[in-house]
């Protein structure tokens, strides 16, 4: 429950409330207990649609009855002809945006959708990417949505030039949308790759991103989403993999290798100890706490 | 253009003291509502529901004032054959109704009651070749599920079931450019999904994946001026964000970054001081999971009339003392 202002109301509308909201009750008592009658009887028709779809429409959120859903089209689809099967997930689809519109943050309506895009027969792609940026106008902060849109780009393999360009689109019309800023994270490795730069991207892409947030900033220096995302462009890749130092210790007959990054030896990495060009055998390389977690630490026993 | 701060102002006859007793009061009322409007519409929450409202009693020191044998004859009612457990009877089982039963068992101790070895088989089967986790069978993939699979199984004493490796490995894969962290691979950062990566890495033993200063800093900037907390850049404060921020903050040790003082006001100012309970923001409606949240928050915060929360499982602490469970924090 986000959001919802307590209202003081005149006992008048408190007994209106109450009137309505006893009727809505009957009628969702009502509907599940129709459908789970009929889920018992292993009725998955399409009269269990209309049934769920009447408590779906107004609670997106019941999870169970979209699993409902998904038996009966799988149920239908052993049945039906492509032609009206193409047709009956084509009104599901028109029954989803009913639902996105009256919740757009319901993740049970967005996974859905992701279900029957996977199983029409001729899913129509492009429409999904418009219906994405019909929704991101209406939130261009809509998460829920921006899943969604890398599901439909994976699925309809839109060229991620494109991507990039929406991106850049959002952020001239706001440039505080953080959700792009991070989008743009994802696709700058994909478009201008350069192993030899710290984080796998060009230079140049990189200069180029700096320009375009450096407006941001000094158009509202307050902003924290280019500030985040400089951050980022200025910041360093990870370092390699190296020994920083090494010790030995005659007193308590041990050796002590610390590096640069958080290993797990005995795992995937094997550290060997050479003395006179001779492996030093049964040497046991534990962590300072003496277990076998990833540490930057180990000592020999 | 760019979006003017969101934040909330306090008003001046806000709550400014915690109103312990009629919180627990508000809970055990909002039990005894079977037939409510309210009660009925969030039957999909039912199970999440209860292990809010009976943390929020433990918290408090009433866990007493729940029928002990009532809630658990309804839990072990939800366990299906599969071995999940669903958000209520008639539901389907789902991954975030089996991690609040097994809460709900531990809290009061009677975990035994139920069949552990199916759930453990349950949720080992929904664990993916790439380490990440379904929800239940119908596919859908999120860091929440890692999250409570390897909670469930660590308050079982069963972690070692899954491939471990494989599951941080896919929860470092949904790491983002600003060092938080996301639902899958690709998805923007967001606190709740923060605190979940965060709180799974503990239980791993992995944190050493997480960049603590850079993370630190992401968090702490969701404080406004107001002293509440939001969930990502550029959104409205919400009690609910005191503890995904908080508790991640303290996992990684830099909850100091934050005003606690302010963080302290906000919270008190979304207490309802008819009926108890808090709310998302001051003025409100209240509900169990923001009661939770700001009680288990102010905790962290240092009220000592709330009992210590456990950071990683938003659990009273002295109850996961007794237990085996490794927490692992920076």
């Amino acid at each position: 429950m986000h959001g919802r202002l307590k209202v003081k109301s005149t006992e008048e509308q408190i007994e209106a409330k109450k009137k309505d909201r006893e009727k809505k009750l009957l009628l969702y008592n009502g509907a599940m207990s129709k459908i789970f009658l009929k889920k018992q009887d292993g009725e998955l028709d399409q009269e269990m649609l209309l049934l769920s779809g009447e408590v779906l429409v107004v609670n997106p959120d019941v999870y169970t009855l979209w699993n409902f859903r998904k038996e009966t089209f799988l149920e239908l689809s052993k049945c039906l002809p492509g032609e009206q099967l193409q047709k009956l997930y084509q009104s599901e689809l028109y029954f989803l945006e009913a639902c996105l519109k009256k919740n757009p943050k319901s993740y049970g309506s967005w996974h859905h959708r992701c279900f029957v895009m996977d199983h029409m027969p001729d899913p129509d792609w492009k429409r999904e990417l418009e219906l994405c940026n019909q929704f991101l106008q209406l939130d261009e902060r809509n998460f829920h949505c921006w899943d969604y849109r890398r599901f439909v780009v994976h699925s309809a393999k839109i060229p991620p030039e494109e991507e990039f360009e929406f991106s850049l689109r959002l952020i001239n019309n706001n440039f505080s949308n953080y959700s792009s800023w991070h989008y743009r994270s994802k696709l700058l490795p994909i478009l201008f790759p350069d192993a030899t730069q710290p984080m796998g991207v060009s230079e140049n892409a990189l200069l180029k991103e700096y320009e375009l947030v450096q407006n941001g900033f000094f158009t509202d220096p307050d902003d924290q989403s280019n500030w985040f995302y400089h951050r980022w462009l200025m910041g360093r890749g990870n370092q390699t993999l190296n020994i920083n130092c090494f010790y030995v210790s005659r007193e308590v007959n041990c050796v002590l290798v610390s590096f640069t990054q958080h290993i797990q030896i005995g795992k995937k990495t094997d550290l060997k100890l050479e003395c006179n060009g001779q492996t030093m055998p049964g040497t046991v390389w534990l962590n300072p706490n003496r277990t076998s977690q990833p540490s930057c630490l180990w000592i020999s026993f | 253009m760019g979006t003017s701060v969101k934040d909330i102002v306090i008003p001046s006859n806000a709550p400014k003291s915690l109103l312990l007793l009629k919180h627990a009061d508000y809970i055990v009322s909002y039990g005894d509502k079977k037939d409510d409007y309210e009660y009925v519409m969030t039957e999909y929450l039912r199970m999440n529901g209860m292990y809010w409202g009976l943390t929020s009693l433990a918290l408090v020191g009433h866990l007493d004032k729940m029928n002990r044998s009532e809630v658990i004859e309804f839990v072990l009612k939800c366990q299906q054959d599969c071995g999940g457990f669903s958000c209520s009877i008639g539901h389907d089982p789902h991954l975030l109704s089996t991690l609040s039963a097994i809460q709900i068992l531990t809290l009061y101790d009677a975990v035994e009651s139920v069949n552990t070895d199916a759930v453990v088989r349950w949720i080992k089967s929904l664990q993916q070749t790439d380490g990440s986790f379904y929800g239940d069978k119908w596919g859908e993939v999120d860091t929440r599920f890692s999250f409570c699979a390897v909670a469930c199984l660590a308050l079982l004493g069963r972690l070692d079931e899954i491939n471990v490796d494989k599951a941080v490995e896919f929860v470092v894969s949904c790491m983002n450019f600003d060092g938080a962290f996301g639902c899958r691979p690709g998805s923007e950062s967001h606190s709740g999904q923060v605190y979940c990566c965060v709180g799974m890495l503990s239980l791993a033993g992995r944190l050493h994946h997480v960049n603590a200063d850079q993370l630190g800093w992401w968090l702490c900037e969701r404080q406004l001026p107001s002293g509440g907390l939001n969930g990502r850049p550029e959104k409205l404060p919400d009690v609910c964000y005191s503890w995904w921020v908080l508790a991640s903050l303290k996992i990684i040790g830099r909850l100091h970054w934050i005003d606690k003082n302010k963080l302290i006001e906000f919270i008190l100012a979304c207490q309802d001081e008819e009926t108890g309970g808090f709310a998302d923001r001051p003025g409100d409606m209240v509900d169990p999971f923001h009661t939770l949240f700001g009680l288990a928050g102010l905790s962290l915060l240092g009220d000592t009339t709330v009992k210590a929360v456990n950071p990683v499982l938003c659990m009273p602490e002295e109850l996961l003392k007794k237990s085996k469970i490794q927490f692992q924090y920076l």
